[in-house]
């Protein structure tokens, strides 16, 4: 389970990324948050890997404090980034080696690592391929590749859509799919509204660090989410966060 | 974990393009420089057998002592084994140091001044190619050690796990070290087989001591650069930023601080040239010389009555006499030259001193003047050898001076032949390891200072690392 209590954050120049953040993502949950570049999307979880300390607020894994202990915390966690490049010069074989090592899992073998990659669709020819040449869409397989490899109950996806082709981001949202029937929380955030409406539990939509609106599926049901996410987005700053839902 | 992050580390390297043509180039160079060294160092050590031949031909060539006392005696410097791997100031200095009854000796004939297009590339020695392109290949395999795992997202992933930064940043530092090493390693150990197969090469134990650290004091410079390296990389957000100022910091370290500290040295502590000092020593040697013929005229007017009565006896007072004033009139010249040497050289000293203290901010210069002083091609090594020649010319002298005496021959106009195998020979103790490794204590304590300065600047920057 991931929780954001109260969870504030304000750079050292002053700029407020979070204000007084609330939310839980319950286990076999998808939640996906919106929101327009700099709302504070990826700070949230940046602050749920203790990349960064948070001002006032706490982030919890499984109960843990991130702040607290954020090795342990961690444990309980996969992430995928927007862009990762990983290591140009590795195979994706030997680039999924080295991260589930990290991991803590190091009984895998060449086998499970290629059982993984065929799941989120890599051709099998580029297992064994340096990744240098891999295309965005072929490194952001691997990057799903590695959350799934290291099997924690809770995943942190950071706008993982884009740079995926039509045929990729339907494996992907089954892979997702596949998560929540496990009973993993998942939050993701994204831009990507048709996707997230066929997946998400629960969105959220988040406008100048603070959360501004919160629906189930359900609730979204019979509503147009682009015209939604225009309207929230436009909204005037201080307007009240209503209506949130699943809390 | 630590083990999977450094093996991590070493595969990462060795499989990049930066470390085939870190190997390539470093094969290539050090075996080079080596190979010219032993070449050098052969050429050098015939050279010297040719010129102590030479000389020894010359001498005894002459028909009569003031004939030899003319030409003197011409001492050279036995080139340094280790040369082949530090050429120092060798080939900048002279090789032979001529001693006469007059001038005061000096070092001439240099490599660079008989062939000054050599001054123009300098030497291309191992110590250079550890200074300038090892450097810059530590530089190269570290400026993007932590900020370009920033670029390419794998620092947040890696870090997204219970990866203690501590333990990431150690084996980032091992694992890099260790790649830098290997391309170096072969090509430094096929070094020691070639130094250990040539012929003419005789290193003792002793020498073997003074290369392992060498090669200690190469390493630790290396290390200084790699650490630099990493305490930038974590101390930017950018890969092309960390680069432009691990080059400036390097163009300070390598080109600039060694040269403004000579240049300040001089300016802060200013000595005569050499010229000045020629000029007075030559004034003073005019001096003697008039006063000689003048007291000589004094001498043969006081004994002009002893001239007329008793020849003989007036012939043997002569040649007393000769013998006597000669040296009397040497002793006063060497006395004068050392006084103005010796305070020429304490003002050098200092000099040299202010220059090499100052330089020692810089790795470089440590690097420089540790090796030099470990290989013996150092201006230590240089001064020892003159102190020691200048120490022989008065002993030479004053045999040379008795020999003028004794072979004064007033009966007869036949000329006495000349022996040297009573002249006292030039003796050059080198110096012992024991006392250049005490003189190279400061230059291994500065490097490893350094080192632990900026990894742990690497170290603290990377616990507070944004990794965003």
């Amino acid at each position: 389970m991931l929780e954001a209590i109260d969870l504030t954050k304000r750079y050292e120049d002053g700029e407020l990324a979070l204000d007084g953040l609330t939310f839980k993502v319950e286990p076999g949950e998808i939640f996906c948050m919106f929101g327009a570049n700099g709302a504070g999307k990826t700070t949230t979880i940046n602050l749920f890997l203790n990349f960064i300390p948070a001002t006032s607020g706490t982030a919890l894994i499984e109960s843990i404090d991130v702040a607290k202990d954020p090795l342990k915390a961690k444990r309980h966690v996969s992430f995928v980034s927007e862009n990762v490049m990983l290591y140009g010069n590795f195979t994706a074989i030997q680039n999924l080696d080295y991260f589930s090592r990290l991991a803590g899992k190091r009984h895998l073998v060449k086998k499970d690592f290629a059982e993984v990659l065929e799941r989120v669709g890599l051709q099998k020819e580029a297992f064994d391929r340096r990744i240098k040449n891999f295309s965005k869409g072929m490194r952001q397989k691997l990057g799903i590749a590695i959350a799934l490899v290291k099997n924690a109950p809770n995943v942190l996806l950071d706008e993982p859509t884009s740079g995926l082709d039509p045929q990729s981001g339907r494996e992907f949202l089954e892979i997702l799919v596949q998560m929540r029937d496990q009973g993993k929380s998942v939050f993701m955030s994204t831009h990507d509204i048709f996707r997230a409406k066929l997946i998400a539990d629960r969105i959220g939509f988040m406008r100048k660090g603070r959360l501004v609106m919160m629906k189930t599926a359900a609730e979204l049901a019979h509503e147009d989410l682009t015209d939604l996410y225009i309207q929230y987005m436009e909204q005037q700053p201080g307007a009240a966060a209503v209506p949130q839902a699943g809390m | 974990m630590l083990r999977d992050i450094i093996k991590k580390e070493i595969l990462d390297n060795i499989t990049s393009p930066k470390f085939v043509f870190t190997f390539l180039l470093c094969t290539i160079l050090i075996l080079l420089s080596v190979y010219t060294g032993v070449a050098n160092f052969r050429a050098e050590q015939k050279e010297h057998t040719a010129s102590l031949a030479l000389n020894k031909k010359n001498m005894e060539s002459q028909p009569t002592y003031a004939s030899l006392a003319g030409i003197g005696v011409k001492v050279s410097k036995p080139p340094q084994v280790l040369g082949t791997v530090v050429t120092g100031i060798e080939e900048a200095v002279g090789r032979v140091a001529p001693v006469n009854i007059a001038a005061d000796p000096n070092l001439i004939d240099s490599k660079y001044s008989s062939n000054p297009v050599f001054a123009v590339f300098g030497a291309l020695d191992l110590m250079f190619i550890v200074k300038i392109v090892l450097s810059l290949f530590a530089i190269l395999f570290t400026y993007d050690a932590i900020v370009g795992e920033k670029e390419k997202g794998t620092l947040k992933l890696a870090l997204s796990n219970d990866v203690p930064r501590d333990r990431l940043i150690l084996g980032k530092a091992i694992g890099g070290y260790i790649s830098l090493l290997l391309p170096l390693l072969i090509p430094l150990i096929l070094s020691l087989l070639i130094l250990l197969i040539t012929p003419d090469i005789s290193l003792g134990g002793e020498d073997w001591a003074r290369l392992l650290l060498i090669f200690l004091m190469f390493f630790l410079y290396l290390s200084v650069f790699f650490s630099l390296g990493l305490f930038v990389s974590a101390r930017t957000t950018r890969s092309s930023t960390s680069f432009l100022v691990l080059l400036f910091v390097w163009v300070v370290f390598v080109m600039v601080i060694p040269k403004v500290a000579v240049i300040t040295a001089g300016q802060i502590r200013p000595i005569p040239s050499v010229h000045e000092v020629t000029a007075q020593k030559d004034a003073f040697l005019q001096q003697i010389q008039a006063e000689g013929q003048k007291g000589f005229g004094d001498w043969a007017q006081k004994n002009q009555e002893l001239a007329k009565t008793d020849v003989k006896a007036y012939q043997e007072k002569l040649r007393q006499f000769i013998q006597d004033y000669q040296q009397e009139l040497t002793n006063r010249i060497d006395e004068n030259n050392a006084a103005l040497e010796r305070d020429y050289q304490q003002k050098k000293r200092a000099q040299q001193s202010l220059a090499v203290n100052l330089s020692r901010v810089s790795p470089a210069s440590a690097l420089t003047f540790g090796s030099m002083t470990l290989a013996r091609t150092g201006i230590d090594d240089f001064d020892r050898f003159l102190a020691s020649v200048r120490a022989y010319k008065p002993i030479y002298t004053k045999w040379i001076n008795s020999k003028l005496g004794e072979s004064i021959n007033f009966q007869s106009t036949e000329q006495v032949k000349i022996k040297i195998d009573d002249m006292p020979q030039h003796i050059y103790e080198p110096q012992w390891l024991s006392r250049s490794f005490v003189r190279t204590i400061p230059d291994f304590a500065l490097l490893t200072v350094m080192i632990i300065v900026f990894f742990v600047g690497a170290y603290i920057s990377f616990l507070r690392y944004d990794v965003r």
